[in-house]
């Protein structure tokens, strides 16, 4: 075995016995610098004449020349961008971005996942046999991919969440087609331009297969709830079946949507933006974290080097520090201060970075600095001294309006600090602050209201002072407000059931003269109809059979009935979870009594038992209703036609006005039985009417008129016809009834 | 069919069972030919809109009570699409503009403007102008009040107004100077048991105990469509034979619940317990406004003299500012803390804030 050694970072070549090249990559030699170090330098003093850092720095400066000299020398391809005469032109950013997988740098676990996503494709892509392991069978589908399509990944900004894709889907061997804010990312491009893109595999005059990379996803428009969105377009596009083509060629549609078969790569600043949550399911998640300060104080070292700027290593851990890792962030300033100074040094980063990350504060970190006091580190960051700790007004008050959502982060203070100091003994703090947040939300209304946006810049101000009330080491995390969203989605659902059960009152009154019209109007509605209504469908019945109910109890049904018809509530019967029959009411209304989950205890539990006997009752009259209604149309024709309008006893003597006083007036015994004897009547008493409505005559001979023999019966009374009428549902409980038992 | 509030609601001035006084006046007004604008206010559940109703049969005669409701489509000037409810006979309309919130506007304007423009064609009607009762006018908005003004003037010859409301003071002044007050007094216990009697007369029942009666009216405050509601209820219930326990709705029952709460303890945890309670309310919709009076009564039942008044001032305090803001339970829970402040301070009648 012979290995071609070389003291450069290139890759070590060796070939093995058996005559196959190998490459090692040589891992470069870390210098420890101990960064600690210089943290703790500012207590202890004066022990040595000159820093540790320094001499370190020294150290590790004497040794990085001697490297960088190598390295110049070994690595060409450096040598174009490490070029003094190279253009300005050009970000360090792009100079300096990585290239290959290797040049990587952050967590390496995190690169292997998506690495290892995108080669779960190959098989699909490229055809090829990898390993094969037994686990990724069971989750490739027979297209073989991976069961999530989408691979969705997430992180603050700077930290390479881009490059990487980009870098991983050049060394799979794709060709990325992105997509970016930049563009335009509605639901029609996905149809117009990704589709095509993906489905046609590789771009025009390449051969290598295409990668797509949506950058920026979280800004995308239209929403993810509503069809017309992109995010919406583009999960439908991973779950298209392949299985309508067969369909498709019947149907004559020109586009059979082809299945999904190439990879796609999504990248997100916040993980849990509301237009993500649809996606969420789909994809496979992979956070990035910030990398190791000390690798990236490293990595700005090296370019430092290569940029002939003299950098201190303190100066940059400050750097990295201030940036909270925000690789792109450093390179920016770095290459600023470049153009001022030779050296990089403490005072002039931390003047640099002057408001630096500023725009860049979530609502929980927001909530988080608000209820605990800085970390100890982050202070010292920022080169924060005691007493400027102790000055926080300006900073949380900037914070609170930087994060653009004031409103939120007030909704998040009053859900957070009940919270905490679990022993404010007279409720001082507790006093305070919620007077502080009565104010703000006083003053934000009338700043809506009025339109007096000038308002605002005051509105921070008020939630800043929780933090003295509030703030202690050690107190938890703030978590996403949810109670109040909670509350006003419930909010919500129970009003949409208070606007059906008014509809349904005005339909009611349109149908009884106006009569609960009065009651329909919100507040007599809220507050007094809707607890008593539930009192009075719910009276307190026997499950008993229906023909051996007691007479009181069958007009209380009756009423019951009554009532429930006319404001169109219903029983209707669902399988509950556990399989068993229910009857719900519809509209819910018996929502408002219901409070923290417990019905009012003066109301009876309806059994199923009598929610069945009421319901079956509810359809049985609403039979008889049908029935009335369409005699009424009949009666309508006649009008129409303008023959001679039949006298009708029931049917449309008073409009239905007076048939809701007449039959309330009545004592509410009024059972259902009688009710079918009134339709019965109407048929016998009525004329009879041919096709067009008019009224048949019968002949004398009364040899030809058949039907009006039939119906007939108030012209020719024909002593031997019998009229055969059964009582009764079913065939159990029938028996004759003569007709003269009607009349 | 339905409900007894609705079945045995009088149908002209003369069945009307309490306020004669005012009848007669109206029933004179009815008759005199000429007829001005006119403003109902009063307590909920007095007799408002039944008196509307009465006067406007004894106007136009039998032709008032056959309705027909439609929904009427407005578009706003930011082409919103609006609903609104019309009931209306040959001689009036009845609108409810509260229904479309911050639009109000739009519908008083276009609807007026129509009713006005076309003259009565009817030619047996007994005058030529249309009535428009506008309900819930207390919630008109300050546009659609201005937008009321100069039309209540300019179309006088086609139209007359009949606002309805709970109280003046939301009125702008010159719509209470174009009208004629009409107040409605609750009725009170005596005559709400009259009408309740007179109902279980046409139901065909006895009344053997007056008290049952006598607390439903007590309970009811006045409200006489609440006492028919819990009547009817109780009826259904237990049929009214034998003691009753009158059903208060659940809100309040709840409401009450939460003042004990706080009256028991004062804590952080209390504080908070109470919180989802009041979230509970407000999400089954009722107005925040009705959730701070009813504990705020149920409290200041329960404690010292001294506190009441206090109790109470911070209780307004805090309604006027839940009318300003937004986030209602903000002020809610600011109202909680300091009562719940204010009693420790005075049960414990020492400064405690060096246990902190």
């Amino acid at each position: 075995m012979s290995v071609s050694a070389d003291r450069s970072v290139l890759p070590i070549r060796a070939t093995t016995f058996d005559g196959k090249t190998v490459t090692i990559r040589k891992k470069l030699k870390r210098y420890n610098i101990p960064s600690r170090l210089n943290t703790r330098e500012q207590r202890v003093t004066n022990l040595l004449a000159v820093p540790i850092h320094r001499l370190m720095e020294e150290l590790s400066i004497s040794k990085a020349t001697g490297l960088s000299k190598q390295y110049v020398r070994h690595a060409p391809s450096r040598e174009a961008y490490s070029d003094p005469e190279a253009p300005m032109g050009t970000l360090w950013v792009d100079r300096y971005r990585p290239t290959c997988y290797l040049d990587l740098l952050g967590d390496d676990r995190v690169h292997r996942e998506v690495m290892s996503w995108v080669k779960e494709w190959d098989y699909c892509v490229f055809g090829k046999k990898g390993k094969k392991r037994a686990r990724d069978e069971e989750n490739l589908d027979e297209y073989r991919r991976p069961r999530e399509r989408l691979l969705l990944i997430s992180g603050p900004p700077g930290l390479g969440k881009t490059t990487l894709a980009h870098v991983i889907a050049k060394q799979a061997g794709y060709e990325v087609f992105e997509v970016n804010a930049s563009d335009a990312r509605s639901a029609q491009i996905v149809d117009d331009r990704i589709r095509p893109a993906l489905e046609s595999g590789s771009k025009v005059g390449s051969s290598k297969p295409t990668l797509l990379v949506v950058d920026e996803i979280d800004g995308a428009t239209g929403g993810s709830d509503t069809s017309a969105g992109f995010i919406f377009k583009l999960v439908q596009l991973t779950q298209d079946k392949p299985k309508k083509r067969s369909q498709s060629a019947k149907d004559n549609i020109p586009q059979p949507n082809r299945p999904l078969l190439r990879p796609i790569i999504c990248i997100c600043n916040d993980l849990y933006a509301s237009s993500l949550s649809k996606l969420r399911p789909h994809a496979r998640i992979i956070r990035f974290n910030r990398p190791n300060d000390f690798r990236l104080v490293n990595r700005l070292r090296e370019i430092c080097e290569i940029e002939g700027l003299k950098a201190q290593s303190r100066a940059l851990t400050t750097l990295v520090g201030l940036a909270q890792g925000d690789l792109r962030g450093c390179l920016n300033t770095l290459q600023l201060i470049k153009a001022k100074n030779v050296e990089v040094t403490e005072t002039i980063v931390r003047h640099a970075t002057v408001g630096m990350k500023e725009a860049e504060m979530s609502q929980t970190t927001v909530l988080n600095d608000l209820f605990s006091p800085m970390s100890t580190k982050r202070a010292k960051d920022l080169g924060l001294g005691e007493e400027d700790l102790a000055r926080y007004v300006n900073r949380l008050s900037r914070e609170v309006e930087a994060s653009g959502a004031t409103d939120k982060i007030a909704v998040g203070c009053f859900e957070h600090y009940t919270t905490l100091r679990k022993h404010d003994a007279n409720l001082n703090r507790f006093l305070k602050a919620s007077e502080w947040l009565s104010t703000y939300d006083l003053f934000s209304g009338e700043m809506r209201s009025e339109r007096e946006w000038a308002l605002l810049q005051y509105l921070p101000f008020m939630l800043v002072p929780l933090y003295p009330l509030f703030q202690e080491r050690g107190n938890p995390k703030v978590e996403r407000p949810k109670a109040d969203w909670e509350s006003y989605t419930q909010t919500r659902v129970n009003e949409e059931v208070y606007k059906t059960l008014a509809k349904c009152m005005r339909t009611a009154s349109t149908r009884h003269g106006g009569a609960y019209r009065h009651l329909a109007s919100d507040e007599t509605l809220q507050l007094e109809f809707a607890p008593m209504i539930n009192r009075i469908i719910s009276p307190p019945l026997r499950p008993v059979n229906k023909q051996v109910i007691k007479p009181d109890e069958r007009a209380l049904m009756s009423r019951l009935v009554d009532i429930m018809v006319a404001m169109e509530l219903r029983f209707i019967q669902e399988k509950s979870e556990d399989g068993q029959l229910m009857y719900r009411l519809d509209p819910p209304i018996d929502t408002f009594v219901t409070y923290d989950g417990k019905r009012a205890a003066d109301i009876a539990i309806s059994r199923y038992a009598i929610r069945h006997l009421v319901a079956s009752e509810i359809d049985a009259q609403l039979i008889h209703k049908q029935a009335d209604a369409v005699e009424k149309a009949k009666g309508k024709t006649h009008a129409f036609f303008g023959r001679r309008e039949p006298i009708e006893k029931g049917t449309n003597g008073p409009a239905a006005s007076g048939e809701g006083q007449l039959l309330s007036a009545e004592p509410a015994a009024r059972a259902v039985k009688r009710a079918r004897q009134d339709v019965t009547v109407d048929i016998e008493e009525k004329v009879p009417t041919d096709f067009f409505g008019r009224p048949i005559i019968v002949r004398k001979d009364g040899q030809k008129g058949k039907p009006a023999s039939r119906v007939g019966k108030a012209h020719v009374r024909t002593p031997g016809v019998a009229y055969r009428f059964n009582e009764g549902n079913s065939a159990a409980v029938r028996k004759l009834v003569k007709v003269s038992a009607f009349l | 069919m339905s409900l007894w509030v609705d079945c045995y609601r009088p149908k002209s001035l003369d069945e009307l069972h309490y306020h004669e006084g005012l009848s007669a006046r109206l029933r004179a007004l009815a008759g005199s030919g000429d007829f001005p604008h006119m403003l109902f206010y009063g307590p909920s559940g007095a007799g408002k809109k039944t008196r509307v109703a009465c006067t406007l049969r004894e106007l136009f005669g039998k032709g008032v009570e056959k309705l027909k409701i439609d929904q009427r489509v407005f578009m706003t000037p930011s082409r919103r699409k609006l609903d609104v409810n019309i009931v209306q006979s040959n001689f009036h309309l009845e609108i409810t503009p509260s229904e479309v919130g911050n639009y109000d506007r739009v519908v008083i304007q276009e609807l007026l403007k129509e009713i006005a423009q076309t003259q009565q064609v009817d030619i047996n009607a007994r005058h030529r102008f249309k009535v428009v009762v506008i309900n819930e006018a207390d919630t008109l908005t300050r546009d659609a009040q201005a937008a009321l003004r100069r039309t209540m003037e300019k179309y006088m010859s086609n139209m007359r107004i009949i606002l309805c409301a709970n109280s003046t003071s939301k009125l702008i002044a010159p719509i209470k100077s174009r009208c004629l007050l009409v107040r409605v007094a609750a009725p009170t216990e005596q005559e709400m048991m009259k009408v309740m009697k007179h109902v279980a007369d046409r139901q065909n029942f006895r009344i053997d105990d007056d008290n049952v009666i006598q607390e439903i009216a007590q309970d009811a405050d006045g409200n006489l469509r609440k006492a028919l509601l819990v009547f009817e209820a109780l009826k259904m219930q237990t049929g009214l034979n034998g003691p009753i326990t009158i059903a208060k709705p659940d809100w309040e029952t709840y409401c009450h619940k939460v003042g004990d709460m706080i009256i028991q303890e004062q804590s952080p945890q209390r504080v908070m317990e109470v919180r989802t309670k009041l979230y509970e309310l407000l999400s089954h919709c009722i107005p925040p406004s009705v959730v701070l009076k009813t504990i705020a009564s149920h409290v200041v039942d329960k404690v010292d003299e001294s506190l009441k008044a206090d109790i109470m001032h911070w209780a307004a305090v805090y309604e006027v500012r839940m009318r300003v803001g937004n986030k209602k339970i903000f002020h809610l829970e600011a109202w909680v803390v300091k009562v719940m402040s204010l009693y420790k301070h005075f049960v414990y009648g020492i400064d405690m804030s060096s246990f902190d």
